[in-house]
């Protein structure tokens, strides 16, 4: 099966533990994206209000306290994963974050893979330098 | 109206009409026809698909017709791109709440 990502790294003027609570702790995530239960807990299933895409069931897969944190999103639309690295770093952390299992067994995803063939790399590689100051 | 590729691919009906797209471009009439839906119907939602870059629109005569934008070296990044704008301001939303952060902090000390 043949999935993709999408890749944005950013540096951060902060430390790694103010960036992680804006990814664990519903409140704050309210503030810069969407309203959800969400936990950093393995195992834990929680929606995020997506607006106009609905409710979109998420389930945790990985955590590791302020390095790490990922979980699936939009089951049976995407059925894709969201993972959220946190690096320290001199000047704070380094948010590197990838929408991965963008993949042919989505309706969306299906069509869009056909006729890719080797466009592939080169568009990641472009991705990969997308990264704000 | 959705106005992110969420709030595009969220509706069940588009994503059957980039289903059906991937055979080859296909005119509104041909598309209403195919899901028993009134050309308005299917108008509206192929503008959705247009506005957030899924599609192409192309008009043959009186006809519209509506290819994939997923068809060539070239339309390749096309498809990444309304998810790519689309987490770039959910991390540019990100960073200024850190910074928000910091100065709430810095007033409460």
């Amino acid at each position: 099966m043949t999935t993709e990502s999408i890749r944005i790294d950013r540096l951060l003027p902060h430390p790694p533990a103010r960036v992680w609570r804006l990814l664990v702790e519903p409140d704050l995530h309210a503030r810069w994206w969407v309203a959800g239960d969400v936990q950093p807990v393995v195992g834990h299933r929680f929606t995020l209000d997506m607006g106009g895409f609905g409710p979109q069931t998420c389930e945790v897969l990985r955590v590791e306290h302020e390095r790490l944190f990922a979980y699936t999103f939009a089951e049976g639309v995407l059925d894709s994963v969201l993972t959220w690295r946190l690096e320290p770093h001199e000047d704070g952390t380094l948010l590197r974050f990838e929408h991965s299992g963008l993949d042919l067994a989505t309706p969306a995803g299906r069509q869009a893979f056909e006729g890719m063939g080797r466009g592939w790399p080169a568009v990641i590689g472009r991705l990969e330098t997308v990264a704000a100051p | 109206m959705p106005t992110d590729i969420f709030g595009a691919l969220a509706n069940p009906v588009r994503r059957r009409l980039l289903d059906a797209l991937r055979a080859g471009p296909e005119s509104t009439s041909r598309l209403a026809a195919m899901f028993e839906l009134g050309r308005p119907a299917v108008s509206e939602h192929l503008a959705v698909l247009r506005d957030v870059g899924l599609v192409r629109e192309e008009r043959r005569g009186r006809h519209r017709f509506y290819h994939l934008r997923a068809d060539g070296l070239a339309e390749v990044d096309t498809w990444l791109r309304p998810f790519e704008h689309y987490w770039t301001q959910r991390l540019d939303a990100l960073a200024d709440l850190a910074d928000l952060l910091d100065e709430e902090t810095s007033r409460d000390d």
